[in-house]
């Protein structure tokens, strides 16, 4: 080797060193600043409290409730709320707010042992009927709108059919209601062994559990060495848009422990094999859900790139709600809600509750 | 052909000392932190796992074999707080009920299930629980 090929070589070391310096030094800023923590961008009243679950009321810039047409968001119980208010600027509560409505989030909490008992009566006919009275008593309205999330959207649609006199309009977000098409986090539950929750005996199902069933949704990306080959390249990034990351991974990251009892009642109800949505068979406690008391406007949002509910999965409540309007965007699962590209489905959603 | 050297421009060794200086400070900056910030050690061993996750630890699994301590009595004391959310929901369903006959607003929506029925289910999971502390009381006696 010549002096001036090892010169090269030196210098190329050298600016390998200095890369990865200058990675460590922005990983260090972001870690050093205060993270997200979990709560929603845009301030709030709590106006309902129950169990685990408070249902808060965004406010204004003055801090007064909104005037207008109530719209209860309804996150799915098994993760975080603040993913549907994530930061100022980026929340699709927010968003809907500042079109005009007043706007109600259910945060159903962290569960712990003894929710482990709570089934899918004790949200839909208990949580979710609560908080639409309460939603109702405070805006005076006698209808209200509902958008549901992912499972929330499932809760959302089962209310609707029981209560279908106080659904104004209902929306239901990457929502699964036909369990048998392949893929995504029902079907990853079932090969990981869902099957054994128990019902009568349940358990707390540890956060990490359910995480394992998230991350097995695309294995390769999600294991150790994938996730820190991503973070590694993202240390590239500008500091912003780190903290935008930073923010997600509080989300996507941070997730929860599940009731057991609701768990196993959603796999014998709607998982792969028994789709008891499709075949209209589902019940809640010891009542028959009707889908066809179902007769409020109702818009159904898959994402083309969703791996946790497939769209064809989605799309498919087309065949149990004829009249509803199905749309499918570009985007993943989180994306299409808090992703860069959300705010075309929060204006789709804007013009369905105005129509 | 090499390249045109700026005469202001370091020798590699230096430069090359100067880098081992700034690894230092940027060491020195880590060691700082994690003595300054407890959370600061999450976050690290968050981000060796590839998560940005703040506040909190990544979940992980306990080892395989860690021993599940629940008895059958927490189950029971689970039981019955459970059976105490579900009464608590109750009552908030007739304080809304009042709150909208005072208002001269008609209750809705009710629940599905009848009020006695759903009494009746409370009773029956709260039952295993207080027979047991019944059973404990006749053995003290």
């Amino acid at each position: 080797m010549s002096p001036s090929d090892r010169e090269r070589e030196l210098e190329a070391l050298l600016a390998l060193s200095q890369r990865g310096r200058a990675k460590l030094e922005r990983l260090h800023e972001i870690l050093t600043s205060s993270g997200h923590y979990g709560r929603g961008a845009t301030p709030a009243a709590v106006v309902y409290r129950e169990n685990k679950l408070r249902l808060l009321r965004l406010l204004d810039e003055n801090g007064q409730p909104r005037v207008g047409p109530p719209v209860l968001f309804v996150p799915a119980p098994v993760s975080r709320y603040f993913i549907i208010d994530l930061l100022p600027g980026r929340s699709f509560a927010g968003h809907i707010a500042a079109a005009g409505f007043d706007v109600y989030i259910a945060d159903f909490g962290e569960p712990t042992s003894e929710d482990r008992f709570c089934d899918l009566a004790y949200y839909v006919d208990g949580l979710v009927r609560r908080c639409v009275r309460t939603v109702s008593a405070l805006s005076g309205e006698p209808k209200i709108n509902i958008v549901g999330y992912c499972l929330g959207g499932t809760l959302a649609l089962l209310y609707s059919a029981l209560h279908p006199e106080s659904v104004t309009r209902l929306v239901l977000l990457t929502t699964t209601v036909d369990g048998d098409v392949e893929g995504g986090i029902a079907w990853v539950a079932h090969k990981m062994g869902l099957a054994g929750e128990s019902y009568d005996n349940p358990r707390l199902v540890p956060a990490a559990e359910v995480k394992s069933w998230f991350e097995m949704l695309s294995p390769g990306a999600n294991s150790v060495i994938g996730r820190v080959n991503d973070l590694w390249d993202r240390l590239d990034d500008p500091p912003e848009r780190l903290r935008d990351v930073r923010t997600m991974a509080t989300w996507v990251d941070d997730v929860l422990p599940a009731p057991g009892r609701l768990l196993a009642e959603l796999y014998q109800q709607f998982g792969p094999g028994r789709n008891k949505l499709m075949a209209g068979t589902a019940t809640i406690g010891d009542q028959r859900v009707d889908l066809s008391a179902v007769t409020m406007p109702v818009m159904s949002v898959s994402a083309e790139k969703d791996t946790i509910a497939p769209p064809d999965g989605v799309d498919a409540l087309k065949k149990i709600v004829p009249h509803a309007q199905v749309i499918r965007l570009p985007g993943g699962h989180v994306g299409i809600v808090a992703g860069r590209s959300a705010p075309a489905l929060w204006q789709r959603v804007v013009e369905f509750l105005q129509a | 052909m090499a390249e045109a050297r700026d005469d202001n421009e370091p020798a590699l060794v230096e430069r090359w000392l100067q880098d081992q200086q700034h690894w230092q400070k940027t060491l020195l900056a880590y060691l700082d932190s994690m003595v300054k910030n407890e959370d600061f050690l999450v976050h690290v061993g968050n981000a060796m796992r590839g998560s940005l996750l703040a506040g909190k630890p990544y979940p992980t699994a306990p080892p395989p074999g860690t021993p599940v301590t629940e008895t059958a009595a927490d189950a029971r004391l689970d039981q019955l707080l459970f059976a105490l959310h579900q009464i608590q929901g109750q009552l908030n369903d007739l304080s809304m009920t009042v709150a909208e006959m005072r208002n001269g607003r008609a209750s809705s929506p009710a629940p599905q299930a009848s009020q006695s029925r759903r009494a009746d289910r409370a009773k029956r999971s709260v039952a295993p629980a207080a027979a047991v502390k019944n059973r404990k009381r006749k053995g003290r006696g």
